[in-house]
């Protein structure tokens, strides 16, 4: 075991040295012999191939040859678990997209999620823990990546704005229940129109008002949005129950009596106050010799 | 020569002479018996004003009849006010003066500089902290003001009635307008407008009156705040510069006349030299408080005053800039309820710019950006010339001032809301841009009016919403609309008696133009002009730079305001075209307004077509001279002559009746009346405990009493008055063959207010001041002349 473990480092050092160091000899040195050229070009070929290639031989080595297997099989089962959660999540959040309902219906998911992503990157354990060897281990750092856009999306959805505990708020709830109220109200009068934006003017302007109350308060999530943004989009455009613009003669008058004043006041002064004269005052000048030249005179 | 006042004594003017009764010219006063004057041969006279707008042909024929009736004209441009004075920027080296110096130590002088230094940082700490109150004040009570409108109208959109919101908005609007504009109207009529035409002559060096006073600053706040808060097309950034101004003038003095308070400090700078200087550095801060930048600050006092200036003076004034801006962004982070944290620089800041560069392909759009701005800046400022002369003429009694401020605001607030109503612009709040106070109106629910995001918000808000908001924010119906109705409110408004500058409505103006040119762009399908916004920024410097027509300081105080130099190359490509475009056209809109107040406003450099003229065709002939030892009432009688109000002296020697005497000094009225307030005559030398100082004359600076104020008795008149000791003994002069040019190069350069013109044996034949110069104007049909009135 021992003297194979050796021999793959040995093989392993060569193939790497092999790989990184003879495309650099050959673009450095001018002095390249000829018979070396099929060879470069050889491994130049192979040399993407052998860095994407994932054969198990290869990685295998690399993880055995890596540290202590015990501390890597406990690492290994929270990925799993993470990869599981990370599962379960999308999957429900995916089908809520449209429309959103993502802060309702995958809470408990992102929250189990966030647990075990929180035990991860919370082991701490010397020397060689979970934290470094999943989260910071690589440049991709795939797990701290794929969690981190989740949490962006959760940031930005302001979903923990209508949670609270384990649960949804109670404000939320409240939205919620007015809501289906104003909902069924337009669902039993969604044959007349007119008679529709009547009846439920009074739910409807409860649910709009408690909407404006909560986004002062900023309880709101992307869920109570988007369902308030469908639901005025019903009432404004396809119910169309928007105010009518009925006042167009009073205001006209009112506007146009408004601007006539100017005018008048204009007029008035222009005929009635007196013209601001100005007195000329002749300063004493020397009497030039060719003074009865003017001074268009001069320059014409 | 008809000598047309009787020859009465002093004692007796003040009753004899009825208001416009003295305005005759008075040719051989009692004090001018002895003043020699030059007889030049020919007889004939010197026409003046051939060519001005008004055809004097028949006046000039006798000039018996010019002083009997003289002509009265409507008010026009082509005048000259006989109100403003010259400001002394030349130091009055008399043997006090000299005296005074030669005390001082080395020391004195370092404590001097020092205090120069600590002037410079108050002015820009007093300037900042106004900043800051007006903006805080303008922000509450306007908040206060939308909010209760808003709650109206939306109410009214539910219920009916919406003619009352609109009536509503109009009597809240006017109301305080009307507040802004009777505290102008009635107590300071100079605070009128945005004060920086009035800063321009002070730098030039004209005394307007009354422009640096406390009770002109608490007018202009007050009024800045009412007139803003109305809701006119108005900012607050141009009473900005006059407030520092007036802030300088204030601290640099250490006592306030009108308070009645002397603080016993500063007392070196009790003259027009160092005061001006001050203002110079107080017109920069506020600047700087403005835009957020100091530098443009500096650049704005260098390109308004530059005639007389020095390197140490820059510096302070960058100093009080860095002050001022430091102190509004201080105050402003308290405000805000994070102090330390430094982000708001000005008045107005126009936000980072995200898109950030530009590319080269957009370069020659900004240059037709120019041209367009340029354009509609000369028609702006044609229309408005206009309309000043309307208001001179016929709108001139301070009631009317304040009804046709009412009527602006009221119709402001109309025209708004029926744009507004008539919308059909609905656009959905962003994730990052809160609208402030949104009108939803006939909107669906959720949405609000576009068009009310410009009109419903303060000025300076509107400019950072066509700055940054997304593109698609506005459509192009509603931008076109909104700047063609703003430019005409905002041309109405500018000249009204509120005090209020034109700087935001202008950039305002153009930020919509511009906005509009970069939404048609962005529709026009080529994918490549991404951002509107870039264009608002370029619209709204070209269509300034059209109105104001300022060249470098304009450019830096708009790149520091953007915060973003790479926007250096562009602004001022822009600023070029736009200012070549619109000088084709018209003048700047300052420049226009200067000349409508008929200030003696000096140019660069004299008109380029009067090489010909020649020191004795400008001068005043003859002169006023006293002598070295003059009589008591020679001198009062010179003073209180209401006909011929001068300055400046010549003191003259060795006379014959009929020839000018040598010149051997010179002296200013502010001097002679300081010298009979004090009753230094060689007859009572005896009684008098001590000798006059140079400090006599600086208590006395700047409200020096009126002649008729000093009481001088029957036996005072017959004593005499040494001038020897106080008279400036080395004034300029120059032969009566200079040319025009060189005699304003001179002028302009040394700041002078009196140019002594002398024969070949230094006999005074003349003496050429600010108006003799300012007289001559290029014009359409080549060199005109103006006319001096009384206003």
């Amino acid at each position: 075991q021992e003297f194979r473990r050796v021999f793959f480092l040995f093989l392993l050092k060569i193939i790497c040295s092999l790989i990184l160091e003879a495309p650099l000899a050959a673009q450095s040195s001018a002095m390249v012999s000829l018979h070396l050229v099929p060879r470069l070009i050889a491994l130049l070929l192979l040399l993407p191939g052998r860095i994407r290639s994932s054969s198990p031989v290869f990685n295998s080595l690399l993880s055995d040859l890596q540290g202590d297997p015990e501390l890597e099989e406990r690492c290994r089962d929270l990925l799993r678990d993470f990869g599981r959660r990370y599962e379960s999540y999308v999957k429900c959040a995916v089908p809520s997209a449209r429309p959103v309902r993502i802060c309702e219906n995958c809470h408990i998911q992102f929250e189990m999620l966030r647990v075990v992503y929180n035990n991860i990157s919370s082991d701490q354990a010397d020397p060689e823990n979970c934290r470094d060897s999943l989260l910071r281990a690589d440049r991709l750092m795939l797990v701290y990546m794929l969690f981190q856009n989740l949490e962006d999306v959760w940031d930005v959805a302001h979903c923990s704005q209508c949670l609270s505990g384990d649960g949804l708020s109670n404000i939320t709830l409240r939205y919620m229940a007015k809501l289906n109220q104003s909902l069924s109200c337009f669902e039993s009068q969604k044959n007349n129109h007119s008679e529709l934006c009547r009846v439920c003017r009074a739910d409807y302007k409860d649910l709009n008002e408690f909407y404006s109350i909560m986004e002062k308060n900023q309880t709101l999530c992307i869920d109570i949005e988007d369902s308030m943004n469908a639901t005025r989009r019903l009432w404004s455009k396809d119910f169309n129950c928007s105010f009518p613009r009925e006042e167009t003669v009073p205001v006209i008058a009112v506007s146009s009596f408004m601007l006539f004043l100017p005018i008048i006041f204009y007029l008035s002064s222009f005929l009635h106050s007196e013209q601001k004269k100005r007195r000329l005052i002749h300063p004493k000048r020397a009497k030039s010799n060719n003074s009865l030249m003017n001074i268009q005179d001069k320059h014409s | 020569m008809a000598n047309i006042t009787k020859r009465v004594s002093w004692s007796s003017l003040c009753e004899d002479r009825a208001p416009g009764e003295g305005t005759a010219l008075l040719d051989d006063t009692p004090g001018a018996r002895r003043c020699r004057r030059q007889e030049f041969s020919g007889g004939s006279l010197f026409r003046i004003g051939r060519l001005s707008t008004i055809d004097l042909d028949e006046e000039v024929t006798s000039k018996e009849e010019t002083l009997k009736q003289p002509n009265e004209i409507p008010h026009n441009e082509k005048l000259l006010s006989l109100k403003y004075e010259s400001l002394d920027y030349d130091n009055i080296e008399n043997q006090l003066f000299l005296e005074e110096e030669g005390q001082m130590s080395p020391m004195g002088f370092k404590c001097v500089e020092i205090s120069r230094w600590v002037i410079c940082g108050l002015i820009g700490f007093l300037t900042g902290l106004i900043a800051c109150f007006i903006d805080i004040v303008v922000e509450i009570v306007a908040a206060y003001k939308y909010k209760i409108v808003k709650r109206y109208i939306d109410q009214f959109v539910v219920e009916g009635g919406l003619c009352a919101s609109v009536i509503l908005w109009a009597i809240l609007n006017s109301a305080f307008v009307m507040a802004g504009s009777l505290v102008v109207a009635i107590f300071e009529p100079i605070a009128a407008g945005s004060g920086i035409p009035q800063i321009k002559c002070y730098l030039n060096g004209v005394k307007i009156p009354r422009v640096v006073r406390l009770k002109t600053l608490v007018v202009k706040v007050f009024g800045v705040i009412c007139s803003v808060v109305g809701g006119l097309a108005v900012g607050k950034e141009g009473p900005m510069i006059h407030s520092g101004a007036v802030v300088a003038a204030g601290v640099s003095q250490g006592r306030s006349t009108s308070l009645k308070k002397d603080l016993k400090i500063f007392e070196y700078f009790r003259r027009d030299t160092e005061k001006r200087d001050f203002v110079s550095a107080g017109a920069a801060a506020g600047v700087s408080a403005a835009f957020g930048a100091p530098v443009g600050g500096v650049l704005f006092s260098l390109e308004e005053g530059a005639s007389f200036w020095n390197q140490m003076l820059t510096w302070r004034i960058f100093f009080a800039s860095m002050i001022s801006t430091f102190t509004l962004n201080f105050f402003r982070s308290i405000y805000n309820g994070n102090p330390g944290e430094l982000a708001n620089p000005g008045l107005i800041n126009f936000g980072q710019f995200e898109s950030g560069a530009y590319k080269l392909y957009e370069i020659p759009i900004f240059i037709c950006m120019g041209a367009v701005g340029g354009v509609l800046g000369a028609g702006f400022n044609a229309l408005n010339y206009w309309l000043t002369i309307f208001r001179i003429r016929y709108i001139h009694r301070s009631y009317l001032q304040v009804i046709e401020a009412i009527l602006a605001a009221a119709a402001t607030a109309t025209v708004s809301y029926i744009l507004m109503y008539c919308s059909d612009d609905c656009q959905t709040p962003g994730e990052h841009q809160a609208v402030e106070y949104p009108l939803q109106l006939f909107c669906p629910d959720g949405q609000h009016n576009s068009i009310a995001t410009v009109f419903f918000n303060t000025p300076e808000r509107s400019v950072r919403n066509l700055f940054h908001n997304f593109p698609g924010s506005y459509n192009s119906l509603t931008l076109f609309l909104f700047t063609f109705t703003y430019f005409f409110l905002a041309c109405w408004t500018y000249g009204l008696t509120v005090s209020a500058g034109v700087f935001i409505p202008s950039l305002l103006l153009g930020a919509a133009w511009g906005r509009l040119i970069g939404n048609l762009l962005t529709n026009s399908g080529v994918s490549i002009f991404a951002d509107p916004g870039k264009y608002a920024l370029m619209g709204a410097a070209a269509q300034l730079g059209g109105i104001v027509r300022m060249t470098l300081s304009l450019t830096v105080i708009m790149v520091e305001a953007t915060g973003n130099v790479t926007y250096g190359l562009p602004i001022m490509l822009v600023l070029m075209t736009s200012k070549i475009v619109g000088d084709y056209f018209a003048e700047g809109l300052y420049d226009i307004h200067i000349k409508l107040q008929s200030v003696p406003f000096l140019g660069w450099e004299a008109p380029a077509t009067s090489h010909s003229f020649t020191a004795r065709e400008v001068m005043s002939s003859p002169v006023m001279c006293f002598n070295r030892t003059e009589k008591v009432g020679t001198i009062v009688d010179v003073l209180s002559n209401t006909s011929a109000k001068h300055n400046g002296f010549p003191i003259v020697s060795d006379f014959t009746t009929n020839e000018p005497g040598r010149i051997c000094g010179l002296i200013l009225r502010s001097q002679l009346i300081v010298l009979l307030k004090h009753k230094v005559f060689v007859e009572r030398a005896q009684l008098k405990q001590r000798k006059l100082l140079l400090k006599d004359f600086r208590d006395a600076y700047p409200r020096f009493p009126p002649i008729q104020s000093i009481h001088v008795s029957q036996d005072e008149r017959e004593c005499t008055m040494d001038l020897t000791e106080f008279m400036n003994p080395t004034p300029y002069t120059v032969p009566q063959e200079t040319s025009l040019p060189r005699v304003f190069k001179l002028f302009r350069a040394l700041g002078l207010r009196h140019l002594v013109v002398v024969d070949n044996e230094n006999r005074v034949v003349g003496l050429v001041t600010r108006k003799d110069l300012a007289r001559y104007h290029l014009g359409k049909h080549g060199l005109e002349e103006l006319q001096l009135a009384q206003t």
